[in-house]
Formats: structure tokens, C-alpha cells, sequence
């Protein structure tokens, strides 16, 4: 996909550039029970096409250090105790973003017995990136949204602590 | 071989436990035995390799209105050669929902008899595992999704549902 | 085995009596295993139920979702066990666009499980090259159906679009530099040495073990079995454009990334044959909302094996049961027998050997080491098997 540098979606890919580069956010993957297809499409986005990383985001395997939890699926029985447990080993801030219809209100298996169905019924939810699934361009979109409220949440965090401290 | 050859080399195989034949399709054959005599059939089956074990199918036949009959588990053991299906099948009540395990003749169909256990509650004696394959570790006991009676958990949450399972 | 000590355990206490849900349970007597187990339910949503309260058309977006990646070959099989129940036939041409499609999907998934079966063995060059190159096959999925996945081709009864002239030139185009690249994989996998060293001669899985597991796909092919839905029961216009089995008779991981990625090559020659050959005439035939009571057996060839459907109709418009088996359940079993008397450093290239249909990246891994248990999280299984053979 080729962008020319003055489009509305450029600048502001430049903007969280530069930003991404003094705050690198480590982001968590977690499949809660999906058909893999969101999950695929996820993975695309570190590949060279996509490249998701020129952003900073960094997908690494602990909670411990994860800034985002990405999270795809409609929360099947068994997957739900692990999501509830990653999610509180994460340190604070955290944020989640759910990815693919199934994680907004169970998508197609909204209704079948195992599930769950919205992520946010199990943990808060942040940015919610619908489609199924979502091309690797939405899910871009959908992770940049939250580092720029991530920027802002932690400007406030630091002028509070500031204020505090004063 | 052609079909209609391998069709009856299977129903001559299954000739001793044969309590019906069917021909529902051109290239499948369905054979009803005894659940006695289930693993006498797939064992002639195996020996003679006539076809490969493919697929375990549970039915569930509900008791009908009037109370008069009582409901059953019907289990289709599917063995496939080129073209041809053979099911073999059998039927076993509620009240004695016991089928053999078939695991000493067909080592992998342990993933299919969990399966059916869980599914429809069917008794395997035999069977080297019972642990749950697709169902959650904390699924309340002796409640059977695929039975036609399992309607869900309705609106409830799933850890709400436990007491109140169907 | 104190070295293992300096991977950390990023979930829970280490306890013996621990039972996380584990995806993989390994029993290791030092670096051998010698007992695998697999619990799957991460991802059991309950769609046979819920195929019992949706329509027959509804089943068809429902049944495409059970796997992102063979999406397709469900839905594909849902309806031409439905059309049979109905007596009817697809019109030829939609036929040919079914498989197609289920050929580009095919080609779609070997790349991508390519990619990932590398990434599992620490060849992330090979990851990165695939998956770009996987693109081409996205686009060309996106641009016939409009959608990168999940394709929504089929209709009970037919199918939804048609392949014009200028889908054809794409595709030529897109599969000729296909080709080439693929060259270029089976040179990697059958001769860079680092790669051998992972694959030649491990997770070795005799013709008759094969068979007696029930392994179906290129799992099968690989170990000699010559079993593939599309020759033995051919299907749709498969009739009209027979395949050629690719076999390999070794039965190592080795030569299941041969088989897959000449089986890329089977599947380049076939889109050629369809689109110079694709019947003219209508893509739809009519079906009515309820289906004729009935049961019947639809099997086809997804790319990981055997798909096999039981359908059963009471006469109405919703089923009465759909029974899927996927063909990773077959080749599960056969797995955990061979992963047996095997090092624990081969678990990782071994499970992705049979290109099993779930990514949950997230699989936990019990070690049960007798006296004590850990529970290791895949990445760490993956890093464990990368670190081991870097030693040798």
C-alpha cells in the first residue's frame, strides 16, 4: 500500500513516528478462542508489508512487561481464566485492544454455549476493531488510536504526579 | 476395487453382527450392530483393511412426547475407502449408555471417544483417557451440550451457569 | 537438566500439582519424551449447537469460521452436502470457481504455515520472505471475492461472483512469480543445512503408522500414504481437473515441508487448467429453504487433510446435526504417538510438522519431569529447541 507523504493518514503516522520512539510500547498477543483468521492477520502486520515495529510497538510473549494487550476471540470457558489472569500480571497503565467482531459481541458465534462473547464483559476494553476480520491496515489504525490516548493518558499521569509532588 | 465391490466385501465382513443394512447414498453403505458387538465389527474391519477409521458422529434421539420410548445415543463409527463410507452404527439408551472402547484396535480413536463422552454422556469402559478434549475443565458434570435437552446457559454468565445447568 | 533453569516461567507458581490448562502435556525422562498428551477446548465455541438453531444459509457464515485459514473448504463442504440432500448439482462453472478458490486458499495456507513451521525453528528470514509473498495470494483472494479472508464464495447452490478476464490476468501474473519464489523454498528446505539439521531424519512416521494412526493430508503423503479426498473421492470439478498426488517416502519432517511446497506447485498448474478451461453458463442453480430430510457424508480436501461432514436434515430449514472432523484432530493423534521417544528440543518443528489448525500463540506446555513439573509457555518451548541446536 503506498502512501503520499501530505495524506491526512500519513501525518499522522509521522506523528506517533516520533512519538513511538521515545515510548516504545511492548503489546501482548492472546487468542480467547478465535478462528485464527484475526489472529493471521495480526501476525501480517509485522510482516514487511504491514510492519507494525516502524511504530515501536513491540510484540514480545510476557505480560510483565506489556504495555497493550492484544486480544482476539470470543472468550471461550476455558481460555477465560487465562485472559483474566495475563491481564493481571500486566503493570500499570494498560491498555487492551480487541480485535474481530468476535471480541465486540461474539460475531458469528454470538449465542453458542461456550463463549463469552464481548472481551469487555471479562476485562475493560480499550479500542474495540471490528471486522472479520479486520484487515492488517484497521488493525494499524486501531493500535495507533490507542498510542496516541496512550500518550495523552500518561501526560496526565505525569502532571498529576507532578502536581503532587509540587 | 470398484465401489459396489468394496461396499459388499464391508457388508460381508459385518455379516455375523449385522442387524441392518442401508443404502442411503450411491457410495455409502450403513451397517447397525449391537453395542455389544461394536468393536467385534470394527475389529473385522481393521483386520481385513478394508479403510481407514475417519470420523465418530453422535446422534442424539430424545425421548419421544408421549414418554413411551426412552432416548438414545446413536453412535456412527465412519471408515472411508476411495470413494466409499461405511458407518458402522450402533445404539444404546439413556438409562445404559455403554459402547466398548475400540482404543486396543484404533489407538488414535481416543481423541474421538473423549469426544463422544463429554458430548453425550456416552460410557466408554476401556478408553485410556477421560480427560475432557474440547469442554472446559470446570464444565459441570453430567451436563451434555449435544444432547438435544442442553439449551444453553441462556442469559446468565458462565460462572453463574454452573447451579443452574440443564 | 539445571540449564533449563534460566528460562523464566512467565504464568504462575512452578507446582507440581499445578494443573494450568495446558495445551501440551510432555512427560521427559532428561531430554526424552516419553509420554504426550494434548487438550484442545481453548477454542471450542459450541458450533455443532449452534448450527442446530441457525438456518442452512446461516450455517454457511457460521461453518466459514471455524478456521481463519481453511475457511473456504467448510463452508464448501456444508453446501455440497446440503445441495445433495436436495438433490441438486452446482452449475459447472461454479464448480470450478469452488475449487479455484479452495486451490488459491490452498496455496494461501502452505505459505503461511511455511512461514510459521520456519518461524518455529528460528529461520525468521524464511518467515518474513514466505508471508510477503503470501501477499500475492491475498491480494489476488481479496480481489475475486473482496475479502482477505474469510471469502464468502459460496451460496447453497452456487457462488456469489464470478472470475472475469481481469481476474484471470492478475492470477497468471501472481502465480508466475509464485513459482519462482517457490523454487527458491524447496531449494531452502531441501538443502540449507541448518534447516536439515532440524528436519531430516526427525519426527520419522513410518507408512504403516501412518495408516494406523488415521493421519490424512500431506502428513500422510509425506510418509508415503497416498491419500488425498481429491483423487480418492474427487469432488465438484475435481471430475473435470484430476490431481497428481505428491508423495514422499521418507516420513520425516523433512519431507513434510517437501510435499507441502510441491504440493504449491500441483496447485499452480491447476489454477492454470481452470482458468483455460472454465465451463461457461450460470453460477447459481435454485435450492428451497427446507431441505429434504436425509442424511448424507461430505469429505473434502483441505489443505492440512480430510474434511469430513455429517449432515442431517429433518425436512426443515434448520439442520437437524452437522458433525465436523477437522482433519488436525486425525493428525493429532498421530503426533503425540511420534513425538514419543523423541528430544523435548524437537516438540516445537514436530507439532507444526503436521501444520495443526489452531495459532493460539498463547499454547501452554506442561513438562512433567516426574519429580517436578513446570509449565513453560510455547515461546519458551520454541527459544528451548532454537537454543538446543544452535549448541550442536
Amino acid at each position: 500500500m503506498e502512501f503520499s507523504p501530505d495524506t491526512p493518514w500519513q501525518k499522522v503516522l509521522d506523528s506517533v513516528r516520533r512519538w513511538a520512539r521515545i515510548n516504545s510500547p511492548w503489546a501482548i498477543h492472546y487468542n480467547s478462542g478465535s478462528c485464527n483468521g484475526c489472529d493471521i492477520e495480526i501476525l501480517a502486520t509485522l510482516t514487511p508489508r504491514y510492519d507494525l515495529e516502524r511504530f515501536g510497538v513491540k510484540l514480545q510473549g510476557s505480560p510483565r512487561h506489556a504495555d497493550i494487550l492484544i486480544c482476539t476471540g470470543p472468550v471461550t470457558r476455558q481460555s477465560r481464566e487465562r485472559l483474566l489472569r495475563i491481564y493481571e500480571q500486566m503493570p500499570d497503565p494498560k491498555f487492551v485492544v480487541a480485535v474481530g467482531s468476535c471480541g465486540l459481541s461474539g460475531g458469528a458465534f454470538r449465542g453458542c454455549y461456550n463463549i463469552v462473547g464481548d472481551i469487555s464483559e471479562v476485562v475493560p476494553v480499550d479500542v474495540f476493531i471490528p471486522g472479520c476480520p479486520p484487515r492488517p491496515e484497521a488493525i494499524i489504525f486501531g493500535v495507533v488510536k490507542l498510542l496516541e490516548s496512550l500518550k495523552k493518558g500518561k501526560a496526565e499521569v505525569a502532571a498529576f504526579s507532578e502536581g503532587v509532588h509540587a | 476395487m470398484d465401489s459396489e465391490g468394496l461396499i459388499q466385501t464391508a457388508v460381508e465382513l459385518l455379516a455375523p453382527w449385522t442387524l441392518k443394512v442401508n443404502r442411503p447414498e450411491e457410495n455409502r453403505v450403513d451397517v447397525f450392530v449391537a453395542p455389544d458387538h461394536l468393536k467385534d465389527a470394527v475389529k473385522a474391519i481393521v483386520r481385513a483393511q478394508w479403510g481407514y477409521f475417519s470420523a465418530l458422529t453422535g446422534l442424539d434421539q430424545p425421548p419421544a412426547e408421549e414418554g413411551a420410548t426412552e432416548g438414545t445415543i446413536e453412535a456412527l463409527y465412519h471408515f472411508c475407502r476411495g470413494p466409499v463410507v461405511l458407518s458402522i452404527r450402533t445404539s444404546v439408551p439413556y438409562s445404559n449408555p455403554v459402547i466398548e472402547s475400540i482404543c486396543d484396535v484404533i489407538p488414535s480413536a481416543t481423541l474421538y471417544e473423549r469426544e463422544l463422552m463429554e458430548m453425550f454422556g456416552v460410557v466408554i469402559p476401556g478408553t485410556p483417557s477421560t480427560d475432557r478434549l474440547l469442554l472446559a475443565d470446570d464444565w459441570p458434570e453430567g451436563v451434555y451440550p449435544l444432547r438435544k435437552s442442553f439449551t444453553g446457559f441462556g442469559e446468565q454468565k458462565l460462572e453463574e451457569a454452573d447451579g443452574n445447568a440443564a | 537438566m539445571e540449564t533449563q533453569r534460566k528460562f523464566i516461567v512467565p504464568i504462575g507458581p512452578q507446582h507440581p500439582a499445578l494443573k494450568e490448562p495446558g495445551h501440551f502435556q510432555f512427560t521427559v525422562d532428561g531430554e526424552i519424551v516419553t509420554d504426550a498428551s494434548v487438550r484442545l477446548g481453548y477454542v471450542h465455541r459450541g458450533i455443532e449447537k449452534g448450527a442446530e438453531s441457525r438456518n442452512w444459509t446461516q450455517n454457511l457464515y457460521l461453518f466459514e469460521r471455524i478456521c481463519g485459514i481453511c475457511s473456504h473448504v467448510h463452508a464448501t463442504a456444508l453446501a455440497i452436502g446440503v445441495e445433495r440432500l436436495a438433490g441438486v448439482q452446482a452449475p459447472p462453472r461454479a464448480q470450478a470457481i469452488r475449487i479455484l478458490m479452495a486451490e488459491l486458499e490452498r496455496i494461501h495456507s502452505h505459505l503461511l504455515w511455511l512461514g510459521v513451521a520456519a518461524h518455529e525453528g528460528g529461520f525468521d528470514t524464511l518467515f518474513m520472505y514466505s508471508w510477503r509473498d503470501r501477499e500475492i495470494v491475498m491480494d489476488l483472494l481479496e480481489s475475486l471475492s473482496g475479502n482477505r479472508v474469510n471469502y464468502s464464495v459460496n451460496l447453497i447452490g452456487g457462488v456469489k461472483f464470478d472470475v472475469e478476464d481481469k481476474h484471470r490476468d492478475a492470477i497468471l501474473r501472481g502465480l508466475d512469480t509464485l513459482e519462482e519464489r517457490t523454487r527458491h523454498y524447496l531449494n531452502v528446505v531441501t538443502t540449507d543445512r541448518t534447516f536439515l539439521a532440524r528436519t531430516r531424519g526427525v519426527g520419522t512416521m513410518s507408512r504403516e503408522q501412518a495408516e494406523l494412526f488415521g493421519t490424512v493430508g500431506p502428513t500422510a503423503r509425506a510418509s508415503g500414504v497416498a491419500r488425498d479426498v481429491r483423487v480418492d473421492a474427487p469432488y465438484e470439478a475435481y471430475t473435470q481437473f484430476p490431481v497428481n498426488l505428491v508423495t514422499d517416502e521418507r516420513g520425516d519432517l523433512m519431507a513434510r515441508f517437501v510435499v507441502r511446497t510441491k504440493e504449491l506447485f500441483e496447485s499452480y498448474r491447476l489454477i492454470r487448467e481452470i482458468l483455460d478451461h472454465l465451463p461457461a453458463g450460470e453460477l447459481t442453480v435454485r435450492v428451497p429453504r427446507k431441505i429434504p430430510a436425509g442424511e448424507t457424508v461430505s469429505r473434502v480436501e483441505a489443505p492440512r487433510g480430510e474434511l469430513f461432514y455429517f449432515i442431517k436434515s429433518n425436512g426443515g430449514e434448520k439442520p437437524e446435526r452437522i458433525k465436523v472432523r477437522t482433519p488436525s484432530l486425525c493428525n493429532w493423534a498421530s503426533v503425540m504417538q511420534v513425538a514419543v521417544g523423541h528430544k523435548l528440543a524437537d516438540m516445537p518443528m514436530i507439532l507444526s510438522g503436521i501444520d495443526p489448525c489452531f495459532s493460539c500463540n498463547d499454547r501452554m506446555v506442561l513438562i512433567d519431569r516426574g519429580s517436578s513439573a513446570q509449565v513453560w509457555s510455547w515461546d519458551e518451548l520454541r527459544r528451548y529447541g532454537i537454543e538446543y541446536y544452535k549448541k550442536l
